[in-house]
């Protein structure tokens, strides 16, 4: 079965992530297995429990959880670009993260790499 | 680029693992660092990467820059690692050194310059490819 692995390197409030949403809602929806979502670099500040969009603008954080829970997407950030961009990742309840992201590391990134059959980055 | 070449670009197998290809200078963002870290990382266990450079991403290859005089922490040095991580294909883009009037003298061995065709049918060859 074709799998699909996506990396994510924009932050939530950024134009392209929208791009990233709907291009990943459009497999989920079509019934393509994507195996994961890494966010990296600016990416990783989706995981940040309190950033705030206004009301009125794209909520991306909303719609990631949305498909984590509705396809158990797995939504995994890198620690260290997290823990860079002041989301503090080293507590046991890592009380900042948003629980709908898995606090993961680059590690992650190569398993999901080598076993998806395509690999795309926003 | 003449068609029979698009074709063979487009069923050519792909033998390699991942292609991370360097776009951005190396001390006005941390893109070199982040892709230098995905790299060792996929060196570390074992997958093969190949690393492209290209656009102002050939900066990061050109000898005799120390990042320290600008207070950055010199993550160019290393590269000097990339054989104890068995990273051994490294392509550079002509053109792109061209462009910016740069010699081919690099602060690693082994890189290979490499012509706008043969840059992408060396691209081709990777199954997944990462840009920074």
């Amino acid at each position: 079965m074709k799998t699909l692995a996506v990396v994510v390197t924009t932050p939530p409030y950024s134009h392209l992530t929208i791009t990233a949403l709907t291009y990943v809602e459009a497999a989920l929806v079509a019934g393509i297995n994507v195996i994961g979502v890494f966010f990296y670099q600016d990416g990783a500040m989706h995981a940040n429990k309190d950033i705030s969009i206004a009301s009125d603008e794209y909520q991306a954080i909303v719609h990631w959880q949305r498909l984590q829970q509705q396809y158990q997407l797995p939504l995994h950030i890198c620690i260290t670009a997290a823990e860079k961009r002041g989301i503090a990742c080293d507590s046991i309840d890592n009380e900042q993260v948003n629980k709908a992201f898995t606090v993961s590391g680059l590690g992650e990134l190569v398993e999901l790499t080598t076993k998806a059959s395509r690999l795309v980055q926003f | 680029m003449t068609t029979i070449e698009q074709q063979t670009l487009a069923i050519s197998p792909k033998e390699f693992g991942l292609a991370i290809i360097n776009s951005k200078a190396p001390f006005s963002s941390n893109h070199g660092k982040d892709a230098l870290d995905v790299a060792l990382i996929f060196g570390s266990f074992e997958q093969k990467v190949s690393l492209f450079f290209q656009g102002d991403g050939v900066y990061q290859l050109i000898a005799n820059q120390d990042g320290r005089l600008v207070l950055i922490k010199d993550y160019l040095k290393t590269f000097s690692a990339f054989e104890f991580y068995d990273i051994e294909d490294i392509y550079v883009c002509q053109q792109s050194l061209v462009n910016r009037q740069l010699n081919e003298t690099f602060h690693i061995n082994d890189v290979q310059v490499l012509t706008s065709i043969e840059f992408g049918k060396a691209l081709n060859r990777h199954q997944h490819v990462l840009r920074f």
